[in-house]
């Protein structure tokens, strides 16, 4: 029986009748509809549902409703008065601290009730605060600098304003290399910015999964009778009811089916689907469902799947679970290492790690009564989703409308379509509804797609002089229960390995191997940081083994521009040299290594990465990027019009500021329109660091296109030759006479009214012919590649083996910097995350394939107290193929990161970890095999070709 | 912190079966049924035309009955059944009247339609074969501006031809007008 | 899912204990941090959520006659962090407070609710079938036990999660109960119960008991107190190694005095032999050491959490040598 609550939330009194069990949080978001205050994990482990109860900050999530009897609530929505920002929210967008958003009404709100309490906190304190709420995106840094600017203004002072140099690329530009907040911040510093959660469609019901409990089984039968009968359920579906078409990422391995037809493969597998009127009501319903498994014997790791006689997933494909195998030999690896005059070889392994966006997955299907169906879905990829769905389906794309509102970051976790975006659009089409489905956090795991364990035999050999002369390298990937993404990763996993240095022999053989638990696939870097980790780690073992210093040896072997790597991939823009001069200045270097006292050390890494994988993830003969701009008929307005998701990214800020350079307006006149199938023209979406490149390319050809049309209507106005005149600031002037000009708008105005609409178009291929010829030349190509180096100085305990990333120095080149402030916000980011992988996340399994700490307390994430001072900075470069020289940053900012704090720790206490993550378990079983004596160097290196191995410490 | 606890404004609390789901639903006393379904129930299928009982535009079907729901307090309709323009289709399945008032023209704007749908389906429950009088009678308290009426009358005769089991097409003139 | 539960308000202590008395399926709630996690995880069945909020009197701190202090069972953690009296004569409660959890649970969670946690063992919070929820084994022994008890270990080897429970066995501390029937004082060092004792509880508190307040002596002359807490993580996270100290000294020698651990055993886990190694000495490296070694003496590790015995000696050491030189 519900039960009247009356309480107040921001100044306004409510009586509402609410379930017993109905949380806080479930009241303000479904029955008053302040769908500011976020649901992230539902724990109170992630803080996203942070509201304010008589001025205290607490997690809405885990307070019973009925407990906020009487009692004064501030919910995001409350912090600023009428359409203003309150100061903490204007000093979150000014700083750059928002991306996806889905954690700022929780910060807002956290923040608030710090400076309401202590005006002048210091970083310390800040840190200390924000310590309950986690966020994906910013790595915190931006965060804390926001609520320190946010004192001050309370204070009524200025924050000092940061010095920035212009990079040379950008220096001639107005809108292209500024740095400038997002424009859609404010929205979501308020909570007004709307993701898919928080949609409510008119009779929607809810829509839930049942998951298979068991690692591997046949299904003998299924009795949904029970479920059926139950009272508020709309719709029950089995394997029985779906399509049998099978689905996935790569068109080579459709391997997953919508439902399960015969078979479950893991711990998590979808089985069957309810729609009823509310969530409780559908998980009521999977109970009594009942479901008979025929249990198959399972395997859970790579090597043992990998053995004759071991159980298959599949039966028919994939021999020995091998997935996917490659054979790669550039060279002639045995005749670099007889070349060489020191040869070193060891073993890494990787760890399970897990995207974990603070959004957790959601999807509401829509049909109208002529068989179009409408999907809202948190995604990175509108495009794929579509496609796959049309396939699925059996449907065309135009009876498919795909739309991404804001999505709360997802680093690869929504790069590909998910089963609530098809179950969703079945359910409701059987129930003639919109039905709603969204992952708990804990189904968030058991979905999976996140980083493939990597087991790492690598080999390198040197001259004296430390020029590496062969690479062999061998990765054994745990892929799970399903392809996903993964034959692009094992790819990914080699051929990235030959772009950061000159590698002149190579050779490498994957192997991604099924395993009965949760599927994995693309995260951050797909399938570099790992590979990059051991090899990072191993030349700088070898470095310290030849007695090089570690920065040396890398310049030494450094990538060069317009160079064809033995692999066949080509760079053009590379100031990695530059990179690596710059933190080996900043971070105070050569002041450092070597001479820290016991317990602290230094440490170098490096990373790089695509920009844009040059194919798409099926064959397809449409260009990557498209881009439409259409000008409002007073010449007020451009609308961008994108397929491209922003996903906290920025990417509709940097496309919009390359819009606006390219046709000469100012940016407060650029709107952007993304991620909408139906008024979006095609752009493949926010994977493999592609939008900057490929999204602003033909962002940029549609500004030119406006510009061009606008030029020659403002010709005839200023009966001034076209080819004379150009655009800029919202003025079109004559070249060599400024001062003839006239105003933007009237040009356009005056071109519509003679010409009808002005719009713009424009698109973006790369390069024909990218790549070798060899069988998987495709995955590492791209237009462009980043590059960046990385410092790290760490602290590490030695009684508690407690390691403490104190600093970091990033330096990137990612060409033109569109937007600086959102190039540091992904480098402090990726270096958090990064860092959180390092030291922190693991999935752990049971022996029965059940995964045990599918929540936000049991699989740690860096917090706030965890993120390092972060130094980043840009070196100047200009990539030809780029928008105004632009190139990725997202996901290669990771790759240093890891490699980096190894080599610290092993600088700091003389015990090398090659297995993630670094935990006070491993240094301490590290440090206890080292014995008493302060040996700086884990391993002896042998001279000539003998060779030495060192396997993990633990 | 102690709790300041103050005397609840006086929320009235009811139950009720909306579209055959069991509901509870809180709300101040001085609310009309029509508020409490679109405003505290999110169905907004029923519209607000008038709220003083003329148009006919908000009607529902309370325990089978037509109401107009802008004049119905719903501190009066605990423990009754409601039913909403959302409740007619079976799922996917639309109505019969709501299959015929899509073919045939009979909704235009459309703002009226869900009040002359629950009307016409509780006449058709009551007498499946009306005459076009009585048709005109039941739907008479239901203002319609767009259409003049004639093909609403149509398609109720329709769907009632067809929910008696014959298969009744649309007459050629009620589609495409006298030749 | 939550399971379907009615929700009552109690007005008074008596009301409290008579629902609760009444109905097996009701439990009690004062911050709900716990509860509502354990409901979500279906660790257990409830029926009636017994709301405590609406009580007068379970809150504060306030000094007793005999100049120790009280601590209502509803005053929440950021509370007792921040109190100044708890600070300055009290100070390892004050650490152990701040360093637990995050800010908004520490806002939301309550001293009463701390020390009477259920254990966040994965298995015993995961859809595992164990035996402290009546299962028949214990899933750490042959599984993943990284974070599992490596003393006082006995069928189930769970840790405790609290850190505040062992600083104030340390302190001395006493819990005043209500019950069916009356009120009872029970030392916090008897509070606890040991899987060898009942595998299926982890306080001596019967069903229809609640937790009222926490008494602390006054402290002793000479007495000092500390918290340290090794975590993977810099914020929320629990204890993989704690201690909590209060020593009395004279001059630099220890005269008498608790190590409690956090992190080690099923129960915060007082460690006489780590006592008896410095009392009447002075903390130097090597009575530090000794002492960290001593409380190990009769550790057994798991397939996974040996590392956590050089960890609770180096935290120990640590610890000792910081309070001796505070």
């Amino acid at each position: 029986m519900k039960q009247i609550l009356d309480l107040t939330v921001n100044g306004r009194p409510y009586e509402v009748a609410v379930r017993p069990g109905a949380m806080l949080l479930d009241v303000l978001r479904d029955e008053l509809q302040l769908t500011g205050t976020k649901r992230g994990c539902e724990l109170g482990d992630c803080g996203a549902c942070t509201v304010l109860v008589d001025g205290r900050a607490v997690n809405s999530c885990l307070m019973l409703a009925l407990e906020a009897q009487g009692r004064q609530v501030t919910t995001v929505e409350g912090v600023a008065s009428g359409n203003g920002l309150h100061p903490i929210q204007q000093a979150l967008v000014e700083a750059g601290a928002i991306q996806c958003g889905f954690c700022t009404p929780g910060m807002v709100v956290r923040a608030k009730a710090l400076v309401d309490a202590n005006p002048q906190p210091t970083d310390d304190e800040i840190r200390a605060a924000l310590s309950g709420n986690l966020c994906r995106c910013t790595g915190y840094a931006k965060i804390i600098e926001a609520v320190k600017s946010a004192a001050l203004y309370l204070q009524a002072k200025q924050p000092a304003k940061l010095q920035f140099a212009t990079q040379r690329s950008a220096a001639h530009l107005s809108i292209v290399g500024k740095r400038l907040p997002k424009p859609d911040a404010p929205a979501k510093a308020t909570g007004r910015a709307t993701y898919t959660d928080d949609i409510a469609l008119p009779n929607m019901i809810y829509g839930k999964l049942l998951l298979s409990p068991v690692p591997h089984a046949n299904i003998k039968s299924i009795d949904t009778s029970k479920a059926e009968a139950l009272a508020g359920v709309h719709v029950v579906m089995t394997g029985a009811d779906v399509p049998d078409l099978t689905y996935g990422t790569s068109p080579a391995r459709y391997d997953e089916n919508v439902l399960a037809k015969d078979k479950v493969r893991y711990v998590g597998d979808v089985v069957a689907a309810v729609a009823a009127v509310d969530e409780e009501t559908c998980y009521k319903a999977l109970s009594l469902i009942d479901v008979e498994y025929e249990e198959l014997p399972a395997v859970f790791d790579a090597h043992s799947a990998m053995k004759e006689g071991a159980p298959r997933l599949f039966d028919q494909k994939y021999e020995n679970n091998i997935n996917t195998r490659v054979d790669h030999h550039f060279g002639d690896v045995e005749k670099g290492f007889a070349e060489a005059d020191y040869v070193r070889e060891a073993t890494f392994v990787g760890n399970r790690a897990y995207q974990n966006p603070i959004e957790p997955h959601c999807a509401i299907a829509e049909w109208d009564t002529h068989g179009k169906v409408t999907l809202y879905t948190s995604t990175q990829v509108v495009h794929y989703v579509h496609h796959q769905l049309s396939r699925v389906l059996g449907m065309p794309l135009g009876n498919i409308r795909v739309i991404m509102h804001h999505t709360g970051g997802g680093f690869g976790s929504k790069a590909a379509t998910n089963p609530l975006e098809i179950i969703s659009i079945l359910l409701s089409k059987k129930a003639g509804r919109p039905v709603k489905m969204r992952f708990s956090r804990a189904e968030m795991y058991l979905y999976g797609r996140g980083r493939h364990k990597q087991h790492i035999e690598l080999k390198i050999g040197v001259k004296k002089d430390g020029t590496i002369t062969a690479v062999k390298h061998k990765a054994v990937l745990e892929g799970g229960a399903y392809s996903s993404f993964g034959v692009v990763t094992v790819y990914y996993a080699g051929s990235m390995i030959p772009t950061l240095y000159k590698i002149p022999n190579y050779k490498y053989d994957g192997y991604r191997v099924n395993t009965n638990l949760p599927p994995c696939g693309a995260m951050r870097g797909h399938g570099c940081p790992h590979p990059r980790f051991a090899f990072e780690s191993l030349l700088s073992m070898i470095a310290e083994d030849i007695g090089m210093d570690p920065i040396d040896i890398r310049l030494k072997n450094a990538m060069e521009p317009e160079t064809r790597t033995c692999n066949d991939l080509d760079i053009h823009s590379c100031e990695f040299k530059a990179c690596l001069e710059q933190v080996r200045e900043a971070s105070g270097w050569d002041k450092k290594k070597g001479k820290l006292p016991p317990g602290r050390g230094i440490g170098i890494g490096c990373g790089g990465f695509v920009s844009g994988a040059g194919y798409p993830i099926y064959r397809s003969q449409f260009p990557h990027s498209n881009a439409m701009i259409k000008i409002e008929e007073d010449g007020s307005k451009a609308v961008l019009f994108t397929g491209e998701a922003d996903i906290g990214q920025g990417s509709n800020t940097v496309l919009a500021q390359m819009a606006a350079e390219a046709m000469g307006i100012t940016l407060d006149r650029v709107d952007v329109v993304s991620a909408d199938s139906d008024t979006t023209p095609l752009g493949f979406g926010a994977y493999s660091s592609r939008v900057t490149l490929m999204g602003g390319n033909a962002a940029k050809m549609a500004g030119e296109e406006v510009k061009k049309q606008v030029l020659h209507a403002a010709a005839k106005l200023l009966e001034i030759p076209e080819e004379k005149l150009d655009a800029r600031a919202n003025q079109v002037f004559a070249k060599d006479q400024p001062e003839k000009s006239i105003p933007w708008n009237e040009a356009a105005t005056a071109f519509f009214a003679e010409n009808g609409p002005l719009v713009g178009k424009g698109h973006y291929s790369p390069p024909k012919g990218l790549g070798g010829k060899y069988k998987g030349a495709a995955v590492g190509t791209s237009p462009a590649y980043s590059f960046s180096a990385a410092v790290c100085e760490v602290e590490v305990d030695m009684e508690t083996g407690k390691v403490k990333v104190l600093n970091f120095w990033d330096a990137h080149d990612c060409g033109t910097a569109i937007n600086p402030l959102a190039v540091e916000g992904q480098v402090q980011g990726a270096v958090v995350m990064g860092l959180s992988e390092t030291l922190l996340e693991n999935e752990v399994f049971d022996s029965s394939g059940t995964i045990v700490n599918a929540d936000l307390h049991n699989y740690l994430m860096a917090t706030s107290m965890d993120s390092p001072i972060i130094d980043c900075s840009l070196v100047d470069s200009y990539e030809p193929e780029g928008p105004f020289g632009a190139k990725e940053v997202g996901e290669g900012a990771t790759l240093p990161v890891l490699g980096a704090i190894a080599n610290a720790v092993a600088d700091a206490v003389g015990v090398r970890i090659q297995d993630l993550p670094i935990t006070p378990e491993k240094v301490l079983n590290g440090l206890k095999s080292r014995g008493p004596t302060l040996a700086a160097n884990s391993g002896q290196g042998t001279h000539g070709r003998s060779r030495v191995s060192s396997t993990p410490a633990s | 912190m102690a709790s300041r606890r103050r005397k609840p404004a006086g929320k009235a609390q009811i139950s009720l079966v909306v579209n055959g789901e069991p509901t509870e639903v809180a709300f101040s006393p001085h609310k009309t049924l029509l508020e409490v379904l679109r405003e505290d129930l999110g169905l907004t299928g029923t519209k607000h035309g008038c709220e003083l009982g003329e148009c006919g535009t908000c009607t529902v079907l309370l325990d089978g009955q037509p109401v107009l729901s802008c004049l119905a307090l719903a501190l009066a309709c605990d423990g009754k059944r409601v039913e909403t323009v959302e409740g007619m289709a079976r799922g996917a399945v639309l109505h019969p009247l709501q299959e015929t008032f899509a073919d045939l023209g009979a909704a235009q704007c459309g703002y009226c339609t869900p009040g002359f749908l629950l009307v016409a389906k509780a006449l058709l429950e009551e007498n499946p074969s009306p005459t076009r009088d009585q048709i005109k009678q039941a739907l008479a308290g239901n203002l319609c501006r767009c259409t003049g009426y004639l093909k609403i009358y149509e398609a109720v005769e329709l769907a009632a031809a067809r929910m008696q089991g014959e298969e009744a097409e649309a007459k050629e003139e009620t589609l495409y007008g006298r030749r | 899912m939550l399971p379907k539960f009615s929700y009552v308000r109690a007005t008074s202590l008596d009301e409290a204990v008579r629902l609760l008395s009444s109905d097996d399926g009701a439990r009690v709630c004062a911050g709900g941090s716990d509860l509502l996690g354990c409901l979500r995880d279906q660790v257990f069945e409830c029926s009636r959520v017994v709301s405590l909020t609406g009580i007068d009197g379970l809150r504060g701190i306030a000094r007793t006659r005999d100049g120790g202090v009280r601590i209502g069972a509803l005053t929440t953690i950021a509370d007792v962090a921040a109190d100044p009296t708890i600070n300055q004569s009290y100070p390892g409660l004050a650490q152990a407070a701040g360093e637990l959890a995050s800010p908004q649970l520490r806002n939301q969670g309550t001293i009463g609710g701390n020390i009477c946690q259920k254990p966040r063992c994965w298995y015993y919070r995961g859809d595992f079938d164990c035996l402290r929820k009546g299962g028949t084994t214990c899933h750490a022994v042959a599984g993943e036990s990284e974070f599992h008890c490596i003393l006082g270990g006995a069928g189930c080897f769970v840790v405790h999660p609290s850190d505040t429970a062992p600083a104030l066995v340390a302190l001395q501390a006493t819990v005043r109960i209500a019950g069916r029937r009356g009120t009872r004082s029970v030392p916090m060092e008897e509070f606890y119960v040991l899987p060898n004792q009942d595998v299926r509880r982890e306080t001596v508190l019967e069903p229809h008991e609640i937790v009222t307040e926490i008494v602390l002596p006054r402290p002793a002359a000479g007495m000092r107190s500390s918290y340290h807490k090794v975590r993977a993580r810099g914020a929320w996270d629990f204890a993989l190694a704690g201690v909590a100290l209060a020593l009395q000294f004279s001059g630099n020698r220890v005269t008498a005095g608790r190590v409690v651990l956090s992190g080690a055993a099923p129960t915060p886990w007082r460690s006489r032999e780590a006592e008896e190694a410095i009392i009447g000495k002075q903390l130097d490296a090597a009575t530090a050491a000794a002492a960290g070694r001593a409380a190990m003496e009769d550790a057994v590790p798991l397939r996974r959490n040996g590392y956590k015995i050089p960890l609770f000696q180096g935290v120990i050491e640590e610890a000792l040598l910081a309070i001796g030189r505070a």
